[in-house]
């Protein structure tokens, strides 16, 4: 939640943001009305992936930085489910 | 393997409860307490069917798998009914990128806790905190305002301290960029997908009083990035 209401702040100020929610939380920023969300099919507290999976954290930072650069006002659950490491 | 406290009888209901900061605390199965016991079981049986299968195999991912897709039905309900959700909001603000990605400043926000060895909020004037002292204080946090790190991104890896009462910290602490992403931003600046990181990135903890980050803190907070010049912000929630 409290993501939520400093992206909707940030966004009410004229700057486009979005977050990456992990699947907990993929309700939360529907229902708080942010403008861009990205969901992982990771679980609490490994919202980009795994420690040491930086080609799964990098992918979902591309992910996210792609709707930004789109405009899109969505929110994309990721299909990638979770792993420990690169396969 | 620990005495159970003293033997004492314990229902199935205190028996979940206990996994979220109570006797047997681990903030990755907190949502063990917004199970039905029936539900509880349920758990435990798809748990230890996993946890046979694995001895023979040795594929965990099934263990964890149990354990996630029970994370997901746990916290689909911990708000309540969505209509009674007192954060919810039928407009949405949208603001666009004005000039393309790759000419733009994107700035990172976190609720993951970190900060800067030399330059720890200091909750509640506690110096040096520990996590084990910020999980009992989990209350205390939840009726406090936040307060915001700063972090310089090229801050090196081992002067990166996390702390947050609220999620289990040991991958972010193991790993920061599994929620504070400096080095793939770095990265993509370079390679010009992005125009520049913002110098500074940012940090709190999540666990927090919503009022008055709804109403004083976030407002403050998005002024500060409008202060850094900054095109686009990254939001990652923990």
């Amino acid at each position: 939640m409290s993501v939520g209401h400093v992206q909707r702040a940030i966004e009410s100020i004229g700057i486009p943001t979005v977050g990456v929610y992990v699947r907990s939380f993929g309700h939360i920023p529907g229902l708080m009305g942010v403008a861009r969300a990205i969901v992982t099919k990771h679980p609490m507290g490994r919202p980009l992936g795994a420690p040491g999976d930086h080609e799964r954290q990098r992918h979902v930072v591309e992910q996210a930085l792609a709707l930004l650069a789109r405009g899109e006002q969505t929110i994309t659950e990721l299909p990638e489910a979770w792993r420990t490491r690169p396969s | 393997m620990e005495d159970s406290a003293a033997d004492v009888a314990e229902s199935i209901e205190e028996l979940r409860r206990s996994f979220s900061y109570g006797s047997r605390s681990n903030l990755n199965f907190k949502y063990l307490k917004d199970l039905t016991d029936g539900e509880f079981g349920d758990f435990l049986e798809e748990l230890l069917a996993a946890i046979a299968a694995t001895t023979d195999d040795g594929d965990a991912a099934r263990v964890t798998d149990v354990a996630y897709r029970w994370q997901v039905h746990g916290y689909a309900g911990h708000l309540g009914d969505p209509a009674d959700f007192p954060h919810r909001h039928d407009d949405k603000p949208i603001a666009l990128l004005g000039k393309p990605l790759s000419e733009s400043r994107v700035a990172l926000l976190t609720s993951s806790g970190h900060f800067v060895e030399g330059d720890d909020p200091e909750p509640f004037g506690v110096v040096g905190m520990t996590q084990a002292e910020a999980e009992a204080r989990i209350m205390d946090f939840i009726r406090d305002a936040p307060t915001l790190s700063a972090i310089p991104i090229d801050t090196p890896a081992e002067r990166l301290r996390v702390r947050h009462g609220g999620y289990p910290i040991a991958s972010a602490a193991r790993d920061h960029q599994v929620a504070l992403p400096l080095g793939h931003l770095r990265a993509l600046a370079d390679e010009g997908t992005i125009g520049e990181v913002a110098p500074v990135a940012y940090s709190f903890v999540g666990a927090t009083s919503q009022a008055r980050l709804r109403k004083e803190v976030a407002p403050a907070w998005a002024e500060r990035l409008r202060h850094d010049d900054v095109d686009a912000v990254l939001l990652v929630p923990v």
